[in-house]
């Protein structure tokens, strides 16, 4: 028995350690977030797509609603699309790539941490600030537009766990596409190919409810999708509670495969790693 | 004594691609790409124990770093086997990152736009250190190196030198057993390279640590490593003491002197070789064994002064060793 209550306490002691390490990459990721305020404020800038789209959808449906979305939904949509893709960005593609190329992955490796949990935590870490510059700019679009209806219910409970989801599945696809660095040269211009059908089919530009019938249905199942449309529409309460199952259960689906492939990519790759620069 | 480092008939093979110049060339490598294999690490062997100081030596390419790198566990050898204080490097257990350290003097670990004392922080919670230890060690390693103002300036505003100096303490912080040094003095003024080297000494006798060290510079190895290891095309070419090397490679001992009258030729000739007689000073190489005579002879000269007996300079031992190397491996 006195062995069990050990291997309990070690247990809850690795955890304990885990949780004061994450901490602590925290922090550092939140500092160098505030050392980087200005270019990430810039970046934000190039990210408010949704809030073109916003003002074209809105005055296209001053005739009427288009496919289900009067002008306060539209509101809510691009609203939501914006900042719910500043809180699921992730840059890790770009540092990680760069990383294996330069060699200065080394630093991470030399850490008795996890190199892939250092990415994580210094982009959740840019959250808040991320969060401080995007959402007042939010809110002066919505005081511009006036109106905005959405559905305040259970749903939004759920909205959390969604963008989690999201967030998750964004970063395994770029690790995973990141990881090729270890045996391509520029393995981050692959991810633009992503990027691009991205902005198409995840509901970035377009609700993908509006494109035509048999095309959204195709649409609506890939991982674009549930990186993105999935967690606006749940957010704004346009899905039924089927709906909102399926959602889950395809977001599920695509973070167990891209976050398979990014960890196997990951382990082959630095058997290969070569930590050039003396 | 257990060994600390264990290496056996370690090899690291790189397969990088390879073209001829010109856009032609180049156009070609996109359809069928041809690829060298280089052979960085060659049947390596030794082992080291603990508290040992030691230096790779050997030149460009020789694969000292590549070495390095397997030791430390960022490189998976390609085939051979590596223990370091009990663990293979490469599976990169959380307990054997805790015990070694690998300062890399063109790279860094130390965030950037940050000052030093938040990547010390960092480090304090990620190697796990007690905080308690981690106030005594930084408050040495601080006042040792006279980082106390510079560790509080964001990174990129430190001079070269004063960012190694952070660094080495980044590296220190967790006490580790194994230091891992390459190149740490590189593009360093004299003075800051002697102020590196003895601190390195002081850790090295102090915490009884195990110190590996791969430099250009000669003074660096030679004031600071007992035991050398000579690696060139990849091989061990040499495992001792730098005396036992130029005893090797050169042989011979320089006596000098001065006197108001020098010997004959015929009684120089049976002293030794002669270097140079010119104007009351006298140059001679001497065969280790006949020393003793040579310089009992040299003082009884009258009015010698200015006796000398030394080793070539590691420097010139070095190069000769890589020219015979050379000469006797041609093509290579």
């Amino acid at each position: 028995m006195s062995h069990v209550a050990t291997d309990m306490s070690g247990e809850t002691g690795g955890l304990r350690r885990l949780g004061r390490v994450t901490a602590a990459m925290w922090r550092l990721g939140a500092s160098e977030a505030l050392a980087y305020r200005a270019a990430m404020l810039v970046w934000i800038l190039t990210t408010t797509f949704p809030l073109v789209s916003l003002a074209l959808w809105h005055s296209l449906a001053g005739g009427g609603a288009i496919g289900g979305y009067g002008r306060a939904e539209f509101t809510a949509y691009f609203l939501a699309a914006f900042v719910i893709r500043q809180m699921t960005a992730s840059w890790v593609v770009w540092d990680l790539a760069a990383q294996i190329a330069s060699g200065d992955l080394s630093t991470l490796l030399m850490r008795p941490v996890h190199p892939l949990l250092h990415h994580l935590m210094s982009n959740l870490a840019a959250l808040p600030v991320r969060m401080m510059l995007a959402v007042p700019l939010g809110l002066v679009v919505l005081i511009f537009v006036g109106d905005v209806e959405a559905d305040a219910g259970l749903h939004l409970l759920l909205a959390p766990a969604a963008v989690l989801m999201a967030w998750l599945l964004n970063v395994s696809v770029q690790i995973a596409v990141a990881c090729l660095a270890f045996w391509v040269t520029s393995s981050a211009s692959l991810f633009e190919l992503w990027l691009g059908l991205y902005m198409v089919l995840s509901g970035y530009a377009v609700p993908t409810g509006l494109f035509p019938a048999g095309l959204a249905a195709v649409v609506r199942y890939l991982p674009f999708h549930a990186a993105l449309g999935f967690p606006v529409e749940l957010t704004i309460g346009r899905l039924s509670g089927p709906e909102i199952a399926a959602g889950f259960a395809l977001q599920l689906l695509w973070l167990a495969v891209f976050g398979a492939l990014a960890l196997w990519l990951w382990r082959r790759g630095l058997r290969v790693y070569g930590a050039v620069g003396a | 004594m257990e060994p600390v480092v264990e290496v056996r008939a370690l090899c690291k093979q790189f397969r990088v691609p390879r073209r001829e110049a010109g856009l032609g060339a180049a156009l070609r490598a996109l359809f069928r790409r041809q690829y060298t294999t280089v052979e960085a690490v060659r049947e390596l062997s030794f082992s080291l124990g603990a508290g040992e100081r030691v230096g790779f030596l050997g030149p460009n390419g020789a694969g000292k770093t590549t070495t390095l790198k397997m030791l430390s566990g960022l490189l998976y050898p390609s085939s051979g086997a590596v223990q370091v204080a009990g663990h293979v490097p490469a599976q990169r257990a959380p307990e054997f990152l805790r015990s070694i350290s690998l300062v890399m003097g063109q790279k860094r670990q130390l965030s950037w736009d940050l000052p030093a004392v938040d990547t010390f922080e960092f480090n304090r919670v990620v190697f796990d250190i007690d905080a308690r230890d981690y106030r005594r060690r930084l408050d040495e390693l601080v006042s040792l190196l006279a980082v106390g103002e510079v560790m509080r300036r964001p990174v990129r505003q430190l001079s070269l030198g004063e960012r190694m100096k952070c660094e080495l303490v980044a590296a220190l912080l967790h006490a580790p057993r194994l230091l891992f040094l390459d190149e740490p003095t590189i593009g360093m003024d004299v003075a800051m390279q002697l102020s590196i080297r003895e601190f390195v000494r002081r850790y090295n006798v102090e915490h009884g640590a195990t110190v590996i060290l791969t430099s250009h510079y000669m003074e660096d190895v030679a004031a600071l490593c007992p035991r050398i290891l000579v690696i060139d095309g990849g091989q061990l070419r040499f495992d001792g003491s730098i005396e036992a090397l130029t005893r090797r490679i050169r042989p011979l001992r320089r006596a000098s002197v001065r006197a108001d009258s020098l010997p004959s030729a015929e009684a120089l000739a049976g002293m030794g070789r002669v270097v140079e007689v010119e104007g009351g000073r006298l140059v001679l190489d001497v065969e280790p064994a006949r020393v003793p005579a040579v310089v009992q002879a040299l003082i009884a000269l009258p009015g010698a002064q200015d006796l000398v007996v030394q080793d070539a300079p590691l420097e010139e031992v070095m190069r000769e060793l890589f020219r015979r190397e050379a000469g006797a491996e041609p093509g290579r």
